[in-house]
C-alpha cells in the first residue's frame, strides 16, 4: 500500500468513525473523501481480497446476502457491502471500514451495473455473478442492451474471471467472451414450443433477429429459449432447479440438482437468487449440505418483504418499481391460500419514476380470480392505479390519496392478510407513519 | 356474447412494447365491452404476414432503438398491407416509434437516417442529448376535448400534407417543441407521442377509434347507443 493510499484510507476511516459516532450514519461520504485523496484507493485492496462481483437489474441484494451466508459456511470472514452502497463510493467505504484481514480475505460485493467497470479497473475479480437484465421503469429509455454492454466493459478488464450467469437470460449468451462461464437456470418442466407474451423485453434472437420461442418460461424473458430460425438456444446448465415443490408467500421449497431446499421467502424470482448463491458456493467449493444449512439457518436475511403486525393483521409491505418486479409480486401473493385485502400506493416522484405507464404491464387481471374482498388505491397518483384496477375488472375500491390515513384504513379491512404494494417514496411515507404510530422501529432497512 | 366483434392487429407488439402500449388494448377492450363489442387481438410481428382484410383496427407502438431498427427492416414486407388498411379508413393508433415509422424517416440514436413507411407525410429529426420528458396537455380544436399524457421522446416530428395535429399544445412540448402541435390525424389514423398509455387517460379517443371500426365493419348497424356512450374521466 502506498503512503498516499494509507493516508486516504486513514482519512476515510476517520470520517466514517466521526459520522457514525456523532452524525448518526453516512456511508458514501467517507468513500467520496477517500477517493478524492487517492483515486486509486481500490487498488490497495486488490492484494488483500479475492473479489466476487454480483450485478444485474433485479436480485442483486438478496443474491449477495445469500452468497455471503453460503460462503461463511467455508470461509471465516466474508466482506460485503450494505444494501444500497453498490456504487464506487459506497464500495470504497466498505473496504476502508472493514477490519484488516490477517490472510487474504474474500469479498462478495453487490455492484451497480454502471459501476462494474469502475471497480474492475482497480481490482480484478475472481468471479462475476449475473442475475438478469430487465428494463427499469426509472430510466426506460436506457436499453437492456446498453445495460449489458456497461457490465461487459468491466468484464473485459477481467478476462480470466469466471462468469456465473443466469442461463435463462438470453442476453448473457449473446456475446462471445474469453471468460470461463458457468450457467445456472431452471429445468423443472418442458412444454411444446410457445411464444412469450407480447409485452416482454428482449425477445429477439441475438444471432439472426427472429423472435425467440420457449419450451419453458419462468417469468419475463427468462426460460429455456430457442430460435426457430437459426437454432440459437439456451446453453447447457451446470446448476439447475429441477423441481418446484411448493410456493407460498413466505416460503419456497424446490430442488436443485435433485436435492431439496427451503428458503424462508416467497416468489419464484427469489429461487433464482438462491440458485445464483448456490452456484457461486459450489464454484468456491462449498458442499450441498453446507448450502442447505446456510439457506435454512436464519430467515432474517430475507428482510426485503416486510411483514408488519397492525392490531392483529398481518400486513405485507412490498416495494414495486418496474413491471417485471410487479408481476413477480402479483404471482407471489397469489400463492396465498387465504383471502386477503390488496392495496396499491402509487407516487410519481423522481425516485418512483415520473411516468406511471408501467403499471399497465402489470397483470392485475389475475387478481380478479382470487378471493380479495377489499381493494384500496392510494398515493398521489391514486387515479392512475384506480383506472388500471377498474379496467382489470375490479368493481369497488377504497381510495386514499393521503398516505397518513392509510393505517386507519388497513385496520378496517375485512381480512387478516393484507398486501400493500407501493412505489419507493410511498413506502418511505408509509414507513414513517408506521414508525410514528409504533408499528415498526423506523428507518428504511 | 357481445353483438359486435372486432379483430385488432397489434403490429410488432412483441418488439415495440417499451411504453406499456398494451394498456391501450386493455382500454379499447374496456370501452368496447360497454359498446356491446368484443375485441380479439393478434400480434403481427416480423415473421407474420399482415392481411389488412383480416383486421378492423390496429395498434402500432414504440420500442427500443434496436428493436425499432429491426422493425424498420421488415416494414417493406408489410407496406402495401398497412397502406391499404390506412387508406381504406380503418382506424390505427400509432404511438411514439410507430408514429415515426408511419412517416418518411427518423434519425436513430447514432445519427443514422432510418426509413419509415412513408404512408403519412411527416418526418422526424433528433435532438442532441436531450429528450422531451414530462406531463403534457393538448386540446383538439375540432372537438374542444383536452387530452392528457406523458411524453418521453428524443425525436422532433414535423407534419406534412394531409395531416392535422391531434391537438394544440397547452402545456408540454408536443411534436417538435416549436410549432405547438402534438400528434397527427390522417383519415382514421391517430398518431401521438403520448404515453400514459394514451387511451387509458383519454377515453374519448378510444371511443372515436371504436366507432370508426364499427362503422367500417357494420355500415348498416344502428350504433346510436354506442355513440351515446358517456366516457367518465379517469385522469
Amino acid at each position: 500500500m502506498t503512503v498516499r493510499s494509507s493516508f486516504a484510507e486513514f482519512a476515510g476511516r476517520s470520517s466514517y468513525w466521526f459520522l457514525h459516532t456523532f452524525m448518526n450514519g453516512g456511508s458514501s461520504l467517507p468513500g467520496k473523501l477517500t477517493l478524492k485523496l487517492d483515486p486509486n484507493i481500490l487498488q490497495a485492496f486488490s492484494k488483500k481480497y479475492d473479489l466476487v462481483i454480483v450485478t444485474g437489474t433485479n436480485g442483486k441484494t438478496l443474491t449477495t446476502a445469500l452468497s455471503v451466508r453460503v460462503l461463511r459456511e467455508k470461509y471465516d470472514q466474508v466482506l460485503t457491502n450494505p444494501t444500497g452502497s453498490n456504487m464506487e463510493q459506497g464500495i470504497v467505504t466498505t473496504f476502508i471500514t472493514a477490519p484488516c484481514p490477517k490472510k487474504k480475505g474474500l469479498a462478495v460485493l453487490e455492484v451497480d451495473e454502471a459501476n462494474v467497470v469502475k471497480v474492475c479497473k482497480y481490482i480484478t475479480p475472481i468471479a462475476f455473478v449475473f442475475t438478469n437484465i430487465f428494463r427499469d421503469q426509472m430510466d426506460r429509455y436506457g436499453e437492456i442492451y446498453t445495460t449489458y454492454y456497461k457490465i461487459l466493459k468491466g468484464v473485459k478488464l477481467a478476462p480470466k474471471a469466471t462468469i456465473i450467469a443466469n442461463g435463462d437470460e438470453q442476453l448473457f449468451n449473446s456475446k462471445d467472451l474469453p471468460n470461463p462461464i458457468i450457467y445456472y437456470g431452471f429445468n423443472h418442466e418442458e412444454k411444446e414450443p410457445f411464444n412469450a407474451p407480447a409485452n416482454t423485453d428482449g425477445l429477439l434472437c441475438p444471432k439472426c433477429q427472429h423472435i425467440l420461442k420457449y419450451r419453458m418460461r419462468t417469468y419475463a424473458g427468462l426460460g429455456n429459449y430457442f430460435c426457430p430460425n437459426c437454432g440459437f438456444h439456451r446453453p447447457e446448465l451446470t446448476y439447475a432447479v429441477t423441481k418446484i415443490d411448493k410456493l407460498t408467500p413466505t416460503h419456497s421449497t424446490f430442488e436443485i440438482d435433485g436435492q431439496k431446499y427451503t428458503i424462508g421467502i416467497g416468489g419464484l424470482y427469489n429461487i433464482y437468487n438462491a440458485l445464483a448463491a448456490y452456484s457461486l458456493g459450489r464454484f468456491l467449493g462449498v458442499s450441498q449440505a453446507q448450502i442447505k444449512d446456510a439457506f435454512e439457518l436464519d430467515e432474517r436475511v430475507f428482510g426485503r418483504q416486510e411483514v408488519i403486525n397492525i392490531d392483529g393483521k398481518q400486513v405485507t409491505l412490498i416495494l414495486v418499481k418496474n413491471p417485471v418486479g410487479l408481476n413477480q409480486v402479483l404471482d407471489m401473493i397469489e400463492t396465498d391460500d387465504k383471502p386477503f385485502s390488496f392495496a396499491f400506493l402509487l407516487n410519481a416522484n423522481y425516485a418512483d419514476g415520473i411516468d406511471t405507464s408501467w403499471i399497465w404491464d402489470g397483470d392485475f387481471e389475475k387478481l380478479t380470480q382470487h378471493q380479495i374482498p377489499q381493494y384500496m388505491t392510494g398515493g398521489e397518483r391514486y387515479k392512475d392505479i384506480t383506472t388500471r384496477l377498474t379496467m382489470a375488472g375490479v368493481k369497488d375500491m377504497w381510495h386514499e390519496p393521503d398516505l397518513t390515513q392509510v393505517i386507519d384504513k388497513i385496520k378496517e379491512m375485512p381480512t387478516e392478510h393484507v398486501y400493500i404494494l407501493a412505489t419507493y417514496t410511498a413506502v418511505l411515507q408509509l414507513r414513517k407513519q408506521l414508525a410514528e404510530t409504533g408499528y415498526i422501529k423506523g428507518g428504511m432497512d | 356474447m357481445a353483438k359486435y366483434h372486432l379483430h385488432l392487429a397489434h403490429l410488432y407488439g412483441d418488439l415495440l412494447n417499451t411504453y406499456s402500449d398494451v394498456g391501450n388494448i386493455i382500454a379499447l377492450q374496456y370501452y368496447a365491452k360497454q359498446m356491446d363489442t368484443d375485441i380479439d387481438v393478434k400480434v403481427i410481428s416480423i415473421d407474420n404476414d399482415f392481411n389488412p382484410q383480416d383486421f378492423d383496427l390496429a395498434l402500432f407502438g414504440g420500442g427500443q432503438d434496436y428493436e425499432q431498427l429491426v422493425v424498420s427492416k421488415d416494414l417493406p414486407n408489410k407496406k402495401a398491407g398497412i397502406d391499404k388498411f390506412i387508406n381504406d379508413g380503418k382506424p390505427l393508433l400509432a404511438i411514439c416509434g410507430g408514429y415515426q415509422l408511419l412517416g418518411h424517416y427518423y434519425i436513430g440514436a447514432d445519427g443514422e437516417k432510418i426509413p419509415g413507411l412513408g404512408i403519412l407525410d411527416h418526418y422526424t429529426l433528433s435532438q442532441d442529448n436531450h429528450r422531451f420528458i414530462g406531463d403534457i396537455t393538448i386540446k383538439n380544436e375540432e372537438s374542444n376535448q383536452e387530452y392528457h399524457g406523458f411524453e418521453n421522446h428524443n425525436g422532433r416530428t414535423f407534419l406534412g400534407k394531409g395531416e392535422r395535429p391531434l391537438g394544440k399544445v397547452i402545456s408540454g412540448n408536443g411534436n417538435n417543441g416549436e410549432d405547438h402541435t402534438e400528434g397527427a390525424i390522417y383519415r382514421n389514423t391517430y398518431c401521438s407521442y403520448f404515453h400514459g398509455p394514451i387511451l387509458t387517460r383519454n377515453g374519448e379517443i378510444a371511443k372515436k377509434i371504436l366507432l370508426a371500426a364499427l362503422e367500417h365493419k357494420y355500415p348498416d348497424a344502428d350504433l346510436s347507443s354506442q355513440k351515446a356512450l358517456k366516457i367518465k374521466p379517469t385522469f
